[in-house]
């Protein structure tokens, strides 16, 4: 920090000369957004290269795998629709398991990416630029993850169009009473602003790819997408209003798309689905489960692209704050089902909360309370939040633990409900499974293409949070930025 | 031939016999029709099976009002008929071309089609379904409507009168014939699955010489030979081995064959022995009779190991009586009590007020110490019976004394039965008992019964090995897989040199046999029958025999020397001996029409017990000696589901859940926790039981209510060659039976085998969870309490204090309905016997799954019975492996089988199907609108709208919603998952087409379905209704004319259906009693179905009263805290 400590007492010339200001005591100091001075050349070569040179080997490692997974998936559907759900483990009592634990899932998952784009940027959240596009891109894979199962957990997949309100001859219009409807325009909704939001802010990014293109093709494909940005005053200015307006409008949707999947338990009268703290608590979940994926997915990529700079420790340290603040609403949301089960006086629904406890899957709800509560509270210690691996490790805990929940919810609520003869025991098939696996397959082979074609980092918006992007600055304008070789 | 062809041939009725079908049609026409003009005008002698049975749709003259399209047209003046020709401007309906417009279309038409083909060449089209028309139309049928034939199934040396119905020639349901005397209308579990037996494609479908196929004339002409050389010999060296059965017919053509050739012999036997009951009354009374139990003139019945509810003969007879008077309308009625000692869990069980768990070899010690104890009070004889029970002396003479003192205070109204398996020295005490409490003449009636001069099986045993038979004629029955072990059947069979056997399938015996002939169903055949009071049935065919197969009666005949056989003329001929008229067309036409031949019942005969027979029977009774671990009691018993094994091929019996253990597609080594505790067993875990040298290996099962050291091991089971069906369900136990001990055996080991074994059951948890879903209290607690099944919908249940806070639509939209379904079940008549989800299953197409679908939870019955157990102590003891305290509630269900509780168990059975719920959380949820109310209160399925999101299932608080996880009935069990790819076999899928109802859908996999309160049922009637109404507008169909089909089936009446809107109707009537409520009340669903809660008739006196029912002890204590 020699350097700028330097160019503080150069550039603040007081009315009587030179002014010494005294230094911040260092623990009151922020680390700077980007770190060691990059300039924006560096930034720009740094990040554009990531698409431009050959592909690393460990990315073919993961990518020839995924399409594997993914292969897999397509196997797996066209197996479920041509044979009849039966081949999953679905079952009466438990007639949603699997398939609802994952869309569930990953909708969650895909919660984060929004939150940071749209609601954090509202709040004048700076720091959200380093991660903002990669969890946006996460977040798009991950609903259309979640958006396989609801098309593909019905009984007869080729009518699910008859959930959307065409008008028809016979007149039958969809039942506007039933969260499975308020999902299907939730989640549509979700994925078209989402998918809108990062398309717009990859346009600037884009337009750079493009000028610097050297092949045919590549010219005219990102010359396409780019719809032809050339930077101008007037695309800045449309470009930043259009922003605001997306954030504006996708910050009621991470909002609502949780609270809507949440009604799709909390409309029913099943005991543990049947409460009005769902809607919070599940938007809570998300968040804590898209930080959770978010910090899985970059720790290893922010080394193997070398973007310790961009991603700094700083920003590792802020997602582990709010992992750790939205772990501890989701686990006051376990004490509070607990405390309204009994305080109710509801038998059913005090039965209910034991059975989580103490019944048959028992083992499912130690899972989730240990992975979701408990193990996040190691983010107090700042030692820990700074120690990658142990951060990387909590990470996906966090994910498992939330995979556990949506178990703990959904199955465990309806293996044993009102009428005890009703009473059963849900085992997964390996076609359960390999869905789920083939799930995985889709959003990593989405996700490794996206960071081989698309810039990982929004280039521009970083630009805008270093230190010499302020006007203020005494390196405004990054002329004089430091390069380092 | 390929199997459809078979079925084309056998639907195409010869026109004499469609004279006789004539004669059987018994729906709108009148019972004797001389003339297509009598048709309709014909009076109605038979009301109530008139009204059950829906009007076909009236002519057009009868339909309603003709309306005009205007007053010119009422006119008929000319000017309109110009108008109406010349609606369009003159000239425009000519063509002025040359080519006429017919040929311009046919040019059209054609080119239309041609340019179809090559579309349908490479595209997706359905596949071609051809309806084949009729080539004679039969005389007064109507395309669509169903027609009803009385006739009757033989069962087990009785029958049940029965009434079918056929749609388009064939036999689709089966109900009882409510005309019958000794009939409600109700049926039994095999009665109403034997549909299934009809159309099995496994059934023996061709003549057989030594497993080769020959011609029918080939074997005719064997049959003919036999007879022939009979007639030369006095019939030396040929017998025959029936199956006991009261045909008249067979009994003379029996006694001609015997007159006519004195040398041949005659065996009968059966597998399951129901025979004991006339051969104790016969030896009690010295007379040839045998007992007619009238259990609706009893009120205390003491039953001695007795099934007589699950598996005596004539069960439906027996639920019909004992329910009739378990009714309560008000609190001082009085039900029936029911004293109870067995082994085994039973259904019987189920119903007993006390329940004693004496293994069965000690059951005559009871009988002997009660029969002491009524001549003289203070009697001995209850310390051995005490130590059989494993209880103390005082406990047990206790027991004893009080029951015998109910007895007494109820002379002449009190009925002492002995089971089927208990020897013959208990029915003799039973007999004595009821001789002396003088209800002879009063609850039991005796019939004669002479006995039929035949041998039993040992004899033939004998016979053969003696070589002196030459030639068996084995006539039903399946003595090679069924037979005692120690007969060693398959080789002693070989004995004779020619075996020629009438069989319904190719099974263990078939092998073994010369000649097979395949028997036909008793739906395809001419037949005659007596009902268990004597009353002469007829058995008429409803399809000509699908595989040509014949009747016993035609192999008789045939050996007899009959060229053509007439099944018809021998029934007819049997009957002009009978029905003692000289009127015999008329009276023989009644006779088919109605079922049954009026005022034929038997009459009682009086009798006297013979002292010196029951003194030398009592002489008899000792001591079972110590059951142990070591020297264990096996109970080999008649099978709820597959009988002795006959019905193993049945699958909708196979996937029956078993009334006791809920088990499917499988038996089980039943015995008690204490048992499987010493021998360190548990459920599911393979074990090897050994008597004497034999042994079998089966999986143990730890049911409650077991006497100790007793194991239960169902027949039937274990098949090894049977249909694709029965393959491969459940292990033999036959090897164990001997005729020394063929249903109680002592001296059995059991030891584990290693291994378990996947059990399939459909409800696995046992307690109620002190849950008040089934509702009970003792007399005297609902005496004082009237309301106390009100009062429960407080406990355990938080009633809302607010309305709801938006209004349903259904509230208004009800106004509009002119009838309001409902049904109410009442629980105190319910006995648990489960004909009711086997009469859903037939009329509603429920598929089968199979027992690995089951195991999965996927089994499709649309009206389950919920089975729960109560027992005290509440908490668990004993048990190393129980949880403890609070824990047990969230004991998995496995651990259940470790708590003390379950060893003297009060059990509760509840009908469970669709509630019908007037606020439907089903409905709401659906997001596309496929459930939904109609106005007459029908929560209604729209198969073709549903996707199969099964969120209805998932909001549905009772759990009655079925999802078609496959394609259950496009393919066969087993190739579920083979998707696209797995096919049944063609004559599969033929003859399963067969028993569909024509009227209801048959659902694809994807989408839910549930229980409709038989919505086609309804809609005929409104529909005839509508008919019949015409311009009168009187469209409300009249108070309880028709119901559904479980209630229809229910002997038991405990199922009600009927039109709310109608205060006159039964079931307003039942949803007025103060015992009324709805399950779940506090969930304010409204079900249209409620329960009317059971009293149970305790005797104070006796040591293991409660004055609590244990259920309704959990609710308190469980539930009471909540609050």
């Amino acid at each position: 920090m020699a350097v700028q400590t330097s160019v503080l007492e150069v550039a603040r010339p007081g009315p009587g000369g030179v002014v010494n200001v005294p230094e911040p005591p260092p623990e009151l100091e922020r680390a700077p957004l980007v770190a060691n001075n990059r300039s924006f050349g560096w930034l720009s070569n740094r990040v554009a290269s990531l698409s431009e040179d050959a592909a690393p080997v460990w990315w073919w490692i993961l990518f020839i795998p995924s399409v594997l997974a993914l292969a897999m998936l397509f196997l797996m559907m066209s197996y479920q629709i041509s044979t009849g759900v039966g081949v999953w483990g679905n079952m009466h009592p438990v007639m949603w398991a699997w398939d609802i634990v994952n869309f569930v899932w990953w909708i969650g998952i895909g919660h984060a990416g929004t939150l940071i784009s749209a609601i954090l940027f509202l709040l004048r959240q700076r720091w959200r630029t380093a991660v903002n596009r990669a969890a946006e891109a996460m977040t798009i894979f991950a609903v259309m993850c979640a958006g396989i199962y609801p098309l593909l957990h019905v009984g007869r997949a080729w009518y699910d169009w008859w959930l959307l309100p065409l008008p028809n001859s016979n007149s039958i219009w969809p039942q506007f009473r039933s969260p499975l409807m308020w999902d299907v325009f939730a989640v549509s909704t979700y994925f078209t602003v989402s998918v809108l939001f990062w398309y717009m802010g990859l346009i600037p990014d884009l337009a750079v790819l493009r000028d610097r293109a050297k092949s045919r093709v590549r010219q005219f494909l990102y010359g396409l997408f780019a719809l032809g940005w050339t930077g101008s005053n007037r695309h800045w200015s449309n470009y930043e209003k259009a922003y605001l307006i997306l954030a504006g409008l996708s910050t009621p949707l991470v909002l609502s798309v949780h609270s809507i999947v949440s009604l799709d338990f909390s409309v029913s009268q099943l005991p543990g689905w049947h409460t009005t703290i769902f809607p919070p608590y599940f938007v809570a979940g998300a968040v804590f489960s898209g930080f959770g994926m978010v910090l899985t997915l970059l720790i290893p990529l922010r080394s193997m692209f070398k973007l310790q700079d961009i991603i700094t420790m700083r920003h590792i340290d802020v997602m582990c704050k709010v992992t750790l603040l939205t772990g501890s609403i989701v686990g006051y949301a376990y004490l509070m089902e607990f405390f309204i089960a009994w305080y109710s006086g509801n038998p059913n629904e005090r039965f209910h909360f034991e059975n989580r406890a103490l019944g048959p899957y028992q083992w499912a709800w130690l899972f989730m309370v240990s992975c979701n509560v408990l193990i996040p509270q190691l983010f107090w210690f700042k030692r820990l939040r700074q120690n990658l691996v142990v951060v990387f490790i909590i990470s996906i805990l966090v994910n498992v633990g939330m995979w556990f929940e949506r178990f703990v919810i959904i199955v465990v609520s309806l293996h044993r409900d009102f009428i005890p003869s009703n009473w059963g025991y849900y085992r997964p098939t390996w076609v359960d499974i390999c869905t789920y696996i083939g799930t995985f397959g889709l959003f990593f082979t989405m996700f490794l293409l996206f960071i081989r074609f698309l810039p990982l980092i929004a280039v521009s918006e970083v630009k805008g949070v270093t230190p010499q992007a302020d006007p203020h600055h005494p390196l405004g304008g990054a002329k004089e930025g430091v390069h380092h070789a | 031939m390929s199997a459809m062809g078979r079925i084309k041939d056998s639907m195409s009725i010869t026109p004499q016999e469609q004279g006789r079908f004539k004669i059987g049609a018994g729906t709108a026409s009148s019972p004797l029709p001389s003339g297509p003009g009598e048709q309709e005008a014909g009076t109605k002698p038979s009301p109530p099976l008139a009204s059950r049975l829906l009007e076909p749709s009236l002519r057009q003259e009868d339909s309603g009002p003709v309306y005009w399209r205007g007053l010119d047209e009422l006119a008929q003046t000319p000017q309109f008929r110009e108008w109406v020709e010349r609606e369009f401007p003159p000239g425009a309906s000519e063509w002025a071309d040359g080519t006429s417009r017919r040929d311009f279309l046919r040019l059209m038409s054609a080119s239309l089609l041609l340019a179809g083909a090559g579309f349908a060449g490479g595209g997706c089209r359905r596949p071609v379904e051809r309806v084949e028309p009729f080539g004679k139309m039969p005389e007064d049928y109507t395309h669509g409507v169903p027609q009803y034939y009385a006739t009757a199934m033989p069962a087990h040396g009785s029958a049940v009168a029965l009434v079918v119905k056929s749609n388009d020639g064939r036999p689709t349901k089966i109900e009882g014939n409510q005309l019958h005397p000794d009939s409600n209308g109700g049926t039994d579990r095999f009665a109403q699955a034997s549909i299934l037996d009809l159309y099995d494609p496994d059934r023996a479908a061709r003549f057989a010489q030594g497993g080769n196929t020959r011609t029918p004339e080939a074997a005719f002409d064997f049959l003919e030979e036999l007879g022939r050389k009979a007639g030369q010999n006095g019939g030396q060296g040929l017998a025959f081995l029936l199956e006991r059965n009261n045909s008249p017919s067979r009994a003379r053509l029996w006694k001609s064959l015997s007159d006519q050739w004195p040398q041949a012999r005659w065996y009968v036997h059966d597998a399951v022995d129901l025979d004991i009951h006339r051969r104790a009354a016969t030896l009690a009374f010295a007379k040839p009779v045998e007992p007619y139990w009238q259990l609706d003139k009893a009120n205390v019945v003491v039953s001695l190991d007795c099934d007589f509810l699950g598996s005596e003969g004539d069960v439906h007879n027996h639920i019909r009586r004992f329910s009739q008077r378990r009714r309560l309308e008000k609190p001082q009625d009085t039900p029936i009590r029911l004293y109870l000692a067995e082994s085994l869990m039973s259904v019987t069980g189920f119903n007993a007020d006390h329940r004693l768990r004496l293994p069965g070899s000690a059951v005559v010690l009871l009988a002997a110490a009660l029969a002491a104890e009524l001549r003289k009070p203070g009697g001995s004889g209850v310390e051995a019976l005490a130590k059989a029970a494993g209880v103390e002396v005082q406990w047990m003479a206790k027991w004893v004394a009080a029951c015998a003192v109910d007895l007494a205070a109820n002379r002449g109204h009190s009925l002492v039965m002995a089971g089927h398996r208990q020897p013959l020295e208990a029915h003799l005490l039973a007999h004595a008992m009821n001789a002396a409490l003088g209800n002879v003449g009063q609850t039991v009636l005796f019939h004669s019964a002479p006995e039929a001069k035949a041998g039993g099986l040992p004899e033939l045993a004998q016979a053969l090995k003696a070589g002196e038979v030459e030639t068996l004629v084995v006539l039903g029955g399946n003595p090679v897989y069924a037979a005692p072990a120690d007969l060693d059947w398959a080789k002693t069979q070989r004995r004779a040199k020619t075996v020629v056997r009438l069989g319904y399938f190719e099974d263990e015996t078939f092998p073994v046999c010369d000649w097979h002939l395949p028997a036909a169903h008793y739906l395809e055949s001419w037949g005659d029958a007596r009902t268990s009071d004597g009353t002469l049935v007829s058995i008429q065919p409803l399809i000509a025999p699908l595989f040509g197969g014949l009747t016993e009666l035609e192999v008789l005949a045939r050996i007899a020397g009959a060229r053509v056989t007439d099944a018809y003329g021998i029934v007819r001929e049997t009957f002009a001996g009978l029905c003692g008229t000289e009127a015999i067309e008329a009276a023989w036409r009644k006779f088919l029409h109605d079922g049954f031949l009026a005022n034929s019942a038997a009459q009682p005969v009086e009798v006297s017990l013979n002292e010196a027979a029951v003194a030398e029977g009592l002489g008899r009774v000792k001591p079972p000696g110590a059951l142990t671990k070591e020297r264990l009691e096996l109970t080999f018993h008649r099978d709820y589901r597959v009988d002795d094994g006959r019905y193993n091929n049945n699958g909708w019996l196979q996937e029956l859940p078993d009334p006791v253990t809920k088990i499917v597609w499988d038996n089980v080594v039943l015995m008690s926790r204490k048992t499987a505790l010493e021998l360190g067993v548990k459920n599911s875990e393979r074990v090897e039981i050994k008597l004497g040298e034999a042994s079998v290996t089966g999986p143990v099962w730890v049911q409650p209510g077991m006497a100790d050291y007793s194991v239960g091991l169902a027949l039937g089971y274990g098949r090894r060659k049977t249909g694709r069906v029965g393959r491969n369900a459940g292990f033999d136990v036959y090897p164990l039976r001997t005729s020394a001990g063929p249903n109680i055996a002592i001296g059995g080991t059991v030891r584990a085998a290693g291994g378990t074994y996947a059990i399939s059951c459909t409800q696995s948890h046992w307690s109620l969870e002190g849950r008040p879903i089934v509702r009970e209290a003792n007399l005297e607690h609902y005496r004082q309490h009237p309301d106390f099944a009100k009062e429960l919908d407080a406990e355990g249940e938080e009633l809302p204090v607010v309305a709801p806070f938006y209004p349903n639509p259904f509230d208004q939209l009800k106004q509009k309905g002119l009838h309001q379904w409902g049904m109410s079940i009442d629980l105190n008549r319910c006995v648990g016997c489960s004909a009711c989800m086997l009469a859903c299953q037939s009329e509603n197409n429920v598929p089968i799954v199979g027992k690995d679908q089951v195991r999965r939870g996927r089994e499709m019955h649309w009206l389950r019975i919920d089975r729960y157990y109560a027992g005290r102590p509440l908490g668990p003891k004993e048990s190393p492996e129980a949880k403890k305290g609070f824990l047990e509630t969230f004991r998995t269900e496995a651990e259940q089988q470790y708590e003390a509780w379950i060893d003297d168990p009060q059990a509760v059975t509840q009908p469970m199907l669709c509630q019908h719920c007037e606020a439907a959380p089903c409905e709401n949820v659906c997001p596309v609108n496929a459930t939904s109310h109609d106005q007459e209160g029908l929560n209604v399925m729209t198969y073709n709208r549903c996707v199969g999101t099964r969120y209805c299932s998932n909001n549905c608080p009772y759990k009655v919603r079925r999802f078609n996880f496959f394609d259950w009935n496009k393919r066969p069990i087993g190739k579920f998952y083979q998707g696209p790819f797995g096919h049944r076999a063609a004559d599969e899928w033929d003859l399963l087409k067969m028993v569909k109802n024509p009227d209801v859908t048959v659902r694809m996999r994807g989408v839910m379905e549930k229980c409709t309160f038989c919505l086609q049922r309804i809609e005929q009637a409104k529909i005839a209704q509508k008919d019949k109404a015409g311009a009168s507008g009187d469209v409300v169909v009249p108070s309880d004319s028709f119901t559904t089909a479980c209630a229809q089936a229910c002997p038991a009446e405990a199922i009600v259906f009927g039109n709310l809107n109608d205060p006159g109707s039964r079931v307003s009537k039942l949803k007025k009693m103060d015992r009324d409520y709805p399950v779940l009340k506090a969930l304010l669903t409204k079900p249209r179905t409620t329960y009317l809660a059971r009293v149970r008739n305790p005797n104070p006196a006796m040591p293991d009263y409660y004055s609590t029912p244990s259920s309704l002890e959990e609710i308190e204590q469980k539930m009471g805290g909540a609050h």
